[in-house]
């Protein structure tokens, strides 16, 4: 299964995450990574895309004050979810051979 | 007058936010919230997943459903007939309000009149309220998170259909008075007796189903006014859009011995009453769902 680029950042972002992994802490992450504005409506999506595909699971964690009482939708990859975020970035590596870019 | 601006964009997110399901909302609220993103953003980042979800949810059955078989019908068929009967009871207010004399309920031919004709603009309120409340009731039932889309487009439909169309009972006295008439009451028929009853039916799905009794002796209603109402349902059209027909043995067109070639648009309204009914029915438990 070959993924699309914003949900290995999704992955990739929740597996460096681990426990702390959901929905604030990973558009947190994305934008400090990629330099740009990460919207709730693309992170909220590619959520529920990615767990259809049995990429990570997801439930709703415990409220905490700084949300204003309101729970966090806590994230873990999944070892499926795992394999394919190999996949894609062995893929990118292999693609990437001898390209200027990648030399650097 | 910043913070009044960001203040109406973070009202516009919270009313927006409430498009999303109930556990999706909080979180989203509260992953704004903990980014310190507020006021216009807010409402702007919202609303993108609010349209992305409306998008997702309209590759299913069920949204298409409730548009093909109740908002462009029945919008179609509710905008004539509120505006048909908007202007016919505007013929009896008006001539009452401008030739009023408290004498005349001494005349018995009169207190006929006023009987027939609050009888008359009672029964056209009270069909359109329960064919709205019965749309309002299988929208909600049909396709629960579609439903509001599926509102604004019956608005649409109830307010526009008519559109091309004229009617024959037009007030045309004096510039106030046709302009109230023959523009502001309709709006006012077709709000009040058409989409307030389609809120309150679909408000009435969501806070539970109503017991099979009730359903049950509320389909004879419906069925009895639309009974009464078909012949005008049916000249709404034909008076609206031209839908000429043949005379009757009589040869004078428009006389209750003509032909109704349009006698199934009642049965198109009776559709959501045959769903609600049909949905209210219990099962039996099939013999594999035997626990």
């Amino acid at each position: 299964m070959l993924l699309g680029e914003f949900e290995y950042l999704m992955l990739t972002a929740a597996a460096r995450l681990g426990n702390e992994a959901y929905g604030a802490a990973i558009r947190q992450e994305i934008e400090d990574a990629t330099g740009t504005a990460c919207s709730i409506g693309a992170l909220y999506t590619t959520l529920d895309r990615l767990e259809d595909k049995g990429l990570i699971k997801t439930w709703m964690g415990d409220p905490t004050p700084e949300r204003g009482g309101r729970p966090k939708r806590m994230v873990r990859i999944t070892p499926k979810g795992i394999d394919a975020a190999t996949s894609f970035y062995n893929a990118v590596r292999r693609v990437s051979r001898g390209v200027a870019w990648a030399k650097s | 007058m910043g913070e009044v601006v960001t203040r109406i964009g973070c009202v516009l997110a919270d009313l927006t936010a409430q498009l999303l399901e109930s556990h999706e909302r909080e979180a989203v609220r509260g992953d704004l919230a903990e980014c310190g993103v507020g006021g216009w953003r807010a409402f702007r980042e919202v609303l993108g997943l609010v349209l992305r979800r409306q998008a997702g949810l309209w590759t299913e059955w069920r949204p298409w459903l409730a548009l093909v078989a109740v908002v462009l019908p029945l919008g179609i068929l509710l905008s004539h007939a509120s505006r048909s009967w908007a202007d016919s009871s505007a013929l009896d207010v008006s001539l009452y309000l401008r030739l009023w004399d408290w004498s005349y309920l001494e005349y018995p031919g009169w207190r006929r009149d006023l009987f027939r004709a609050v009888w008359s603009m009672g029964l056209s309120a009270t069909a359109l309220s329960v064919w709205s409340w019965t749309c309002g009731y299988m929208l909600a039932s049909v396709s629960r998170r579609t439903v509001w889309v599926a509102v604004i487009a019956f608005a649409l439909v109830v307010f526009l259909a008519t559109l091309g169309s004229t009617t024959v009972a037009r007030i045309t006295h004096d510039k106030f008075a046709g302009h109230f008439y023959g523009v502001v009451l309709p709006r006012l028929f077709r709000t009040a007796f058409v989409m307030l009853p389609l809120l309150w039916g679909i408000h009435s799905r969501r806070k539970g189903v109503i017991r099979p009794t009730t359903l049950f002796l509320g389909a004879v209603v419906v069925i009895t006014l639309t009974v009464l109402k078909s012949p005008g349902l049916e000249n709404s059209l034909v008076w609206g859009r031209g839908l000429w027909g043949e005379a009757g043995p009589d040869r004078t067109f428009g006389t209750s011995d003509d032909p109704r070639p349009l006698w199934p648009v009642a049965l198109v309204m009776l559709w959501p009453t045959a769903y609600i009914l049909a949905t209210a029915l219990p099962t039996r438990p099939r013999r594999f769902d035997a626990a």
